[in-house]
């Protein structure tokens, strides 16, 4: 079932905090956080958070796009390594 | 070509009907790109398959091999890795980086210190990232950007390195983290 609209997304109150102070120094340091269950909300895009997938902290430069997804999909817990094929990677 | 750095693009599962096809499980990005790149080998080099794609089937490429023409020759290569040579792929596009030649090279700090090695690439969803193994034999991920990753040099065979704040390197930073977390959570893990 659903969450009940009432209630508004959840998030951790320590981790909104962490965000909002972040914001307000104008850094743009890695926030890190076990938190996977909080959504990710507007206030959030911009800020580079470090999810904890149970071994190491995964970054993740919040986009629009993320809004309403919780901060764990996107820190898999469990990784399939694979082979590098012809596979590329850019920097951005 | 031995001595070529070689890269494994598939592996043949199987054989498929009774004219020599065979299947391959395909490790490039686009399973069928596997015969874009020309002639492959096995794993010693020393044995080199022409491919002509048939279709794709359940997952797996269906493909002919120049010299088999039975399913008995077919089977017998059930189990053979297909490489290709590094040269074999086209170039690519500036700040463009094959995750082959990028993965298990020396990776150094801004000030030259040495770090641990490139383990490989992922992406999660949230933007390419890099994951280092330390010499400590931690993993450290970092976000695969010129900011993160001013420099690449594959000619000399390293990566500079430069993970943002917050982001620790050795373990003990990690505790303290966790420590100011569970303080400001005002709970214990």
């Amino acid at each position: 079932m659903a969450r009940s609209v009432w209630k508004g997304p959840f998030v951790d109150q320590y981790l909104l905090t962490k965000a909002e102070n972040q914001r307000a120094a104008g850094r743009n340091d890695v926030i890190r956080t076990w938190s996977r269950r909080s959504t990710i909300l507007p206030q959030f895009v911009g800020l580079t958070f470090g999810v904890y997938n149970g071994q190491k902290f995964i970054p993740v430069l919040v986009t629009e796009n993320m809004v309403g997804h919780k901060f764990g999909e996107f820190s898999p817990t469990r990784t399939y390594a694979g082979h590098s094929g012809d596979k590329k990677a850019s920097r951005v | 070509m031995s001595g070529a750095k070689r890269i494994l693009v598939g592996a043949i599962t199987g054989a498929r009907g009774l004219g020599g096809e065979v299947r391959i499980k395909s490790f490039t990005d686009d399973p069928l790109d596997i015969a874009a790149y020309g002639d492959l080998t096995d794993q010693a080099g020393e044995r080199v398959f022409s491919i002509r794609l048939r279709g794709s089937s359940k997952g797996a490429v269906i493909a002919r091999i120049e010299g088999v023409d039975d399913r008995t020759a077919a089977e017998a290569l059930k189990g053979t890795e297909l490489y290709l040579a590094r040269e074999q792929l086209p170039a690519p596009a500036d700040d463009e980086f094959y995750h082959a030649d990028l993965v298990g090279l020396p990776v150094r700090s801004s000030d030259g210190r040495t770090m641990g090695t490139v383990r490989g690439l992922d992406d999660f969803g949230a933007g390419e990232v890099m994951e280092i193994l330390l010499e400590s034999g931690k993993p450290l991920v970092v976000p695969f950007s010129r900011e993160a990753v001013p420099e690449i040099d594959l000619d000399r065979g390293y990566v500079v390195v430069d993970p943002p704040e917050g982001l620790s390197v050795d373990g003990a930073k990690q505790d303290d983290g966790l420590a100011d977390e569970n303080e400001e959570n005002g709970q214990d893990r």
